[in-house]
């Protein structure tokens, strides 16, 4: 339900990215563990939200105007105290506004600091000829520099998802590297197999990013998200 | 539907022709030269005989039904109008092998047009433009002459390009070089695509291989769901052109930046089970060894040679492809005793066998033994083109131990003297996979045992 009322308000304001908070939500319905992320409209606001969920906590700006949350000066990480999140929320606004001048900035998304864990990439494009395609791979260098990732095309099964596992160069990094926590690989594919059924039952979707994704031992959770809709 | 096309029971050439060495006549003279049974009608308005079969003057003006229509015809503006006569004759399959659509551009693109309306509205299924269409036993409607009959094979090769399919074609006949049953070519794929003939292939119980070869790729997902079904009874070899290695450009996520038209493709090779071939070469290459060899079980082989230094570098080959090259068990090792100096290895050397009991003899008792030790799931086989070889050649002695034994074997060549050497490569090759260097023949088993342990998995 949630997804259809962001989608169509979405398609209502002529919009094609969604905001975070908006792409947290719509993986949360469909069974994917989010960062809990709450917008915050004024700075006093930011502080209760972040007392409500204890320190330390992530400001991010939230507009569908800026994409590049960090160039912006839009993200500040691990605040400590009420002082530091007000401090922050003022930073951000100012940062913003001369970024972006014209942009419209409905606030800043607050969100727990996870607690940091493998860091993975999962994500999905709609391609021309082979429509939904879904993508996972170890983030930070590894996608960045090395592009060790695999796709495969929706729907994807579970042997799928395992396969996707396997292909990747760095697979060995998720069984715990050097006396690092393991990824919790079950959980893991599971959350391909849930976003390949997501996007192949909800049209209209041209590209999501989770990135990144915090693998634990015990379960998994996207700490940034994205949602471009496709042209109507 | 496709049997209208592969097993028509009558043709009508448009755009016939009496002159030799004209598109419209080497059509006509194939379909002539081939075991097609039904009704020849050659269609054009200034001739009366060709080829010994009556002429007509259009389409409409033939007298019984017409299955398939073949079109040769030198505008685009007349086969456009030989659609509407073949609407209002109710013809439900052609294939336009003529050029100057959509490839060209312009006028082309709206021709081409025209034509995928008219067939729409009338229900009419269209193989090209700019193709050859089929080249099979019961009908040929290539544009090259061919010089023998097709076999009556396991073999399909579908190709996009018209001049390369009909070329890999005649070649294949005339040099018995793969036991083809159909090559079919789509060219601008207006309606007929891959597809199709992939689902058409997929449920023929006659077709055992599936090779195919494209430059764009209609609708990958489609071709995923049915790549996935057809790839879990029969393997299918695929060779993609025009892959790009760069993402989307528009892209606004990480994923879309990555996402290259390459990877998208390979996944979904991977994803369905599909074979994937790098040239045109290995097309052919791996049609042959899965048309004629059996899948096995595993990835353990048995190397076996004459000359230690290229078993090391088939052991190289091999551990670069996927391919384990096991101890043999101790029964064989014991049973093998007398043939070698010291306890056999893998590579198997069969130098000393040979020096004792001779070449022919070696491969006759001490090759069958160590092929069916019960760690060995695959064998490569190095022939030299020598005198010495000639004897095992000519008795088929390798043949018959494949047989026998019910694993998978491919023969590399890589010495001889011409003479000897091409009896290996040509005769032998007409009924086991032969390669002229180590690493074809290697890739391409690599690539059957990769398919068997698919297979395995997907029956256990």
């Amino acid at each position: 339900m949630i997804t259809a009322e962001i989608l169509s308000r979405a398609r209502q304001e002529k919009r094609k990215v969604l905001t975070e908070i908006e792409a947290k939500q719509i993986l949360g319905e469909a069974g994917i563990t989010c960062t809990s992320t709450v917008l915050a409209t004024s700075k006093e606001k930011a502080v209760s939200v972040s007392e409500e969920f204890g320190y330390p906590v992530v400001l991010k700006v939230s507009s569908v105007d800026i994409t590049h949350k960090s160039d912006s000066g839009g993200v500040k990480v691990n605040l400590k105290s009420r002082v530091e999140v007000e401090e922050a929320y003022e930073a951000i606004m100012t940062s913003c506004r001369a970024y972006a001048p014209s942009a419209d900035i409905e606030g800043v998304s607050v969100q727990p600091m996870a607690r940091p864990g493998t860091e993975i990439i999962m994500g999905m494009i709609h391609d021309k000829s082979f429509g939904p395609v879904v993508m996972f791979g170890l983030g930070g260098v590894f996608v960045e520099v090395l592009k060790d990732v695999a796709f495969r095309i929706v729907p994807i099964e579970k042997a799928d998802a395992v396969d996707m596992m396997e292909e990747i160069k760095g697979k060995k990094l998720l069984a715990g590297y050097r006396g690092k926590e393991p990824a919790d690989i079950e959980r893991l594919q599971k959350m391909l197999v849930q976003l390949s059924d997501f996007v192949n039952a909800t049209p209209g979707i041209e590209e999501i990013d989770m990135n990144p994704v915090f693998a634990y031992s015990d379960g998994a959770m996207v700490v940034d998200a994205r949602i471009i809709l496709s042209e109507e | 539907m496709m049997d209208l096309f592969f097993k028509p029971k009558s043709v009508a050439i448009v755009g016939a022709s009496g002159s030799p060495g004209k598109l419209g006549y080497v059509i006509v003279n194939n379909i002539a030269g081939s075991d097609f049974a039904g009704d020849v009608y050659p269609v054009n308005p200034k001739a009366d005989e060709i080829l010994g079969y009556k002429v007509y003057k259009s389409v409409t003006d033939i007298p019984g039904e017409v299955d398939l229509v073949i079109t040769a015809l030198p505008t685009p503006k007349m086969t456009v109008a030989t659609l509407e006569e073949c609407a209002k004759k109710g013809v439900k399959a052609i294939i336009i092998e003529s050029a100057g659509f959509a490839e060209m551009g312009g006028d082309g693109k709206v021709y081409q047009q025209q034509i995928v309306d008219i067939a729409k509205k009338n229900n009419i299924r269209v193989m090209g433009p700019n193709c050859s269409g089929i080249v099979s036993r019961g009908i040929v409607t290539s544009i090259y002459p061919m010089t023998k009959k097709v076999p009556q094979g396991n073999v399909v090769l579908i190709g996009q390009s018209g001049l390369l399919a009909a070329g890999m074609a005649s070649d294949i006949v005339e040099n018995e070089s793969l036991n083809i049953s159909k090559v079919c070519s789509i060219g601008n794929k207006c309606d007929v695509n891959e597809n199709d003939l992939l689902e058409y292939f997929g449920n023929e119980e006659d077709v055992d291989v599936i090779s195919m070869y494209l430059e764009t790729i209609t609708d990958g997902r489609n071709l995923t769901r049915i790549a996935k079904k057809v790839a879990a009874k029969k393997p299918v070899i695929f060779l993609s052109g025009g892959r790009t290695e760069a993402g989307a450009k528009a892209a606004m996520s990480h994923t879309g930046s990555i996402a290259s038209n390459a990877k998208i493709v390979e996944a979904a090779v991977k994803q369905t089970g599909m074979i994937m071939a790098d040239d045109f070469t290995e097309l052919k290459d791996f049609a042959k060894v899965f048309s004629t060899q059996p899948l096995p079980k595993g990835n353990r082989v048995a190397v076996i040679t004459l000359a230690g230094s290229v078993g090391v570098n088939v052991s190289d080959l091999c551990a670069s492809h996927g391919l384990e090259l096991p101890k043999l068990t101790p029964e064989t090792t014991e049973k093998l005793k007398d043939m070698f100096d010291t306890p056999v290895s893998n590579p198997i050397d069969l130098y000393f066998s040979v020096t004792k009991i001779g070449f022919t003899k070696t491969l006759e008792t001490t090759f069958p033994e160590a092929f069916r030790d019960a760690n060995i799931d695959a064998a490569v086989l190095i022939l030299a083109g020598f005198e010495y070889t000639q004897e095992a050649v000519q008795k088929k002695i390798i043949q018959k131990i494949v047989k026998e034994v019910g694993k998978p074997l491919v023969v590399c060549m890589i010495v001889g003297y011409n003479k000897y050497k091409h009896v290996i490569m040509d005769e032998m090759g007409k009924e086991l996979p032969v390669f002229p260097s180590l690493i074809s023949g290697v890739k391409a088993l690599s690539k059957l045992c990769e398919y068997g342990i698919r297979r395995q998995k997907l029956s256990a």
